[in-house]
């Protein structure tokens, strides 16, 4: 598929103030449900749409860590009191934002839909029931031997590319600290502290050769987008972000028992969404890539086509990751300082590509923002690789 | 009931023949009958031909460091292991082909690496588990 211009288009977007529900510190604590509502209602007032324009149309609802029901979709529209046409559920993890997005704009370009409401919510940081079950192989095969979830097994992906690539601690402490100064410029990121590159070099190591700052903060948090036909979306707004192109891919190199989980499936995406919008890496005036980790950011800075393999460090040596710089990245702090919003944590850098390429970033706003790339990773599988991978291409008009 | 005290993995109709094997000491894979790729995790069909006809056999125990961790805080696993820190969590490249996730013992974590020869020895944790730990290769 080619030539996806012109199609649909991200017509409104929301996010909640983001909490880590410290009572003590005069922070919120709200249930998922109200996140939802929230974030709903806040997506009516950008748009000015009332519930009923969305009345049979879609929507698409993610998991989150509570309540984590088997049916949860139907439970989800009816607190809202929303009656779709289309009604989808995401589990992809960090990806359950890219992964609505792209069932969304498939089911707009069949013209089943006109409008697809993507809904994320998670609070992370106060659950009230059991947390659910992680997946079995983690249970069975990596938590025995003291594995402690993502970090341990995101530490060892870290390693293996420090080895290969010859990738420094600078590196990684590069994209925390320009990440912070972003935050420090957006008014909903939860940590605004300044970083320098020795706060990061003295944070601690958590699973060596992790450290605390190449960590993201979990937050609570909601958030809602609107996706529209093109011309469906130019009723709404007059700064339509459009769909150019999109790519996905899911366990990579799934028959090969051992394989090189320095690379992430983003390549496979990003070629993909390139073609798909015509575009090139050059083009590209803003990147939002998934930041559940620093190395995450350095894998994705390659996949994406920004620098060759393993050159992601010297490209930090020699550009700017700031919004002022050659390739602005994660422009409002992202999930390394803005927050993770549990299994919505995806959600950040679709709103922040929209903020920036609507003109609406406030501080931060990357100057003549055309092209917003957004690369999502969910889900670390048994050798530490990504199971899930996506690549969008947004642009600022139709 | 068992007293151990940290998680141990749930034996199922599956992976009863590699449980029972590491309690007499020895380090079963499964090898795909059709296409001959050894397996790890076990599975219930070859992740690399689609073949159902796979077969446990014994592997060499021996292998390379592929990366490691040396893990540092408890987070999201039991509290017990927080006695055991500083230690080792590795990916080890196991002769036949396949990757297993495992600790690194019989040496100071810091004298670990990537490309270390390792070889295999099993940790009695209950009368049912026997856990695959690695040390340096003789």
């Amino acid at each position: 598929m080619s030539g996806f211009r012109g199609i649909a288009a991200i017509s409104g977007y929301a996010e909640t103030p983001f909490s880590r529900a410290r009572v003590d510190k005069g922070e919120p604590r709200l249930t998922a449900e109200e996140y939802y509502a929230w974030a709903l209602e806040l997506l009516l007032k950008q748009t000015g749409l009332e519930k009923k324009d969305l009345t049979g149309q879609g929507v698409g609802i993610i998991g989150s860590e509570w309540p984590h029901s088997e049916i949860w979709s139907a439970e989800a529209i009816q607190n809202l009191g929303l009656e779709p046409k289309l009604l989808v559920r995401a589990d992809h993890g960090g990806a359950n934002a890219a992964a609505l997005l792209v069932q969304g704009v498939l089911a707009i370009q069949a013209g089943y839909v006109e409008h697809f409401l993507m809904l994320g919510a998670d609070t992370p940081l106060s659950i009230t029931g059991p947390a659910s079950r992680t997946w079995r192989y983690d249970e069975n095969y990596l938590k025995p031997f003291g594995t402690m979830g993502p970090n341990s097994l995101i530490a060892m992906a870290m390693r293996r590319y420090m080895n290969d690539y010859g990738a420094k601690p600078e590196h990684f402490g590069t994209v925390s600290v320009v990440q912070r100064k972003h935050a420090t410029l957006n008014p909903n990121a939860y940590l605004k502290t300044p970083l320098t590159m020795e706060d990061y070099l003295n944070s601690r190591l958590i699973s060596d050769p992790l450290r605390l700052l190449d960590i993201c903060i979990w937050v609570n948090g909601g958030f809602a987008i609107l996706l529209s036909s093109a011309s469906a979306a130019k009723r709404i707004t007059d700064k339509p972000v459009s769909i150019l192109g999109f790519g996905e891919w899911h366990n990579p190199n799934a028959g090969q028992p051992m394989h090189d989980i320095t690379t992430t499936g983003v390549k496979i995406a990003a070629e993909q969404a390139y073609k798909m919008s015509g575009i090139t890496p050059r083009d590209v005036s803003l990147f939002q890539p998934y930041d559940d980790y620093t190395v995450a950011v350095l894998m994705q800075i390659e996949d994406a086509g920004f620098c060759k393999k393993g050159e992601a460090g010297r490209f930090l040596e020699e550009n700017d990751i700031s919004y002022q710089g050659q390739l602005p990245v994660n422009t409002g702090g992202g999930q390394l300082s803005a927050g993770q919003a549990g299994m919505a944590g995806g959600f950040l850098h679709f709103v922040e590509a929209a903020r920036q390429l609507r003109g609406e970033a406030g501080q931060r706003q990357v100057k003549d923002a055309r092209i917003g790339l957004v690369t999502s990773l969910g889900c670390v599988g048994f050798e530490g690789h990504f199971i899930n991978n996506y690549a969008v291409v947004l642009g600022g008009e139709v | 009931m068992s007293s151990y005290p940290k998680p141990l993995p749930e034996v199922t109709p599956l992976t009863k023949p590699f449980w029972e094997a590491s309690k007499r000491g020895e380090l079963l894979l499964q090898r795909c009958k059709n296409c001959s790729t050894y397996i790890w995790y076990p599975r219930h069909i070859c992740i690399n031909c689609g073949s159902r006809e796979l077969e446990w056999v014994k592997a060499s125990g021996k292998g390379k460091v592929y990366s490691y961790t040396i893990v540092r805080q408890v987070i999201g696993n039991s509290p017990e292991f927080s006695k055991e820190i500083p230690f080792v969590v590795a990916e080890i490249e196991l002769d036949e082909g396949a990757r297993i996730c495992s600790n690194i013992v019989g040496v100071k974590p810091e004298d670990v690496s990537i490309g270390m020869p390792v070889e295999v020895f099993f940790e009695e944790c209950t009368p049912e588990i026997s856990l695959p730990k690695f040390k340096p290769a003789r």
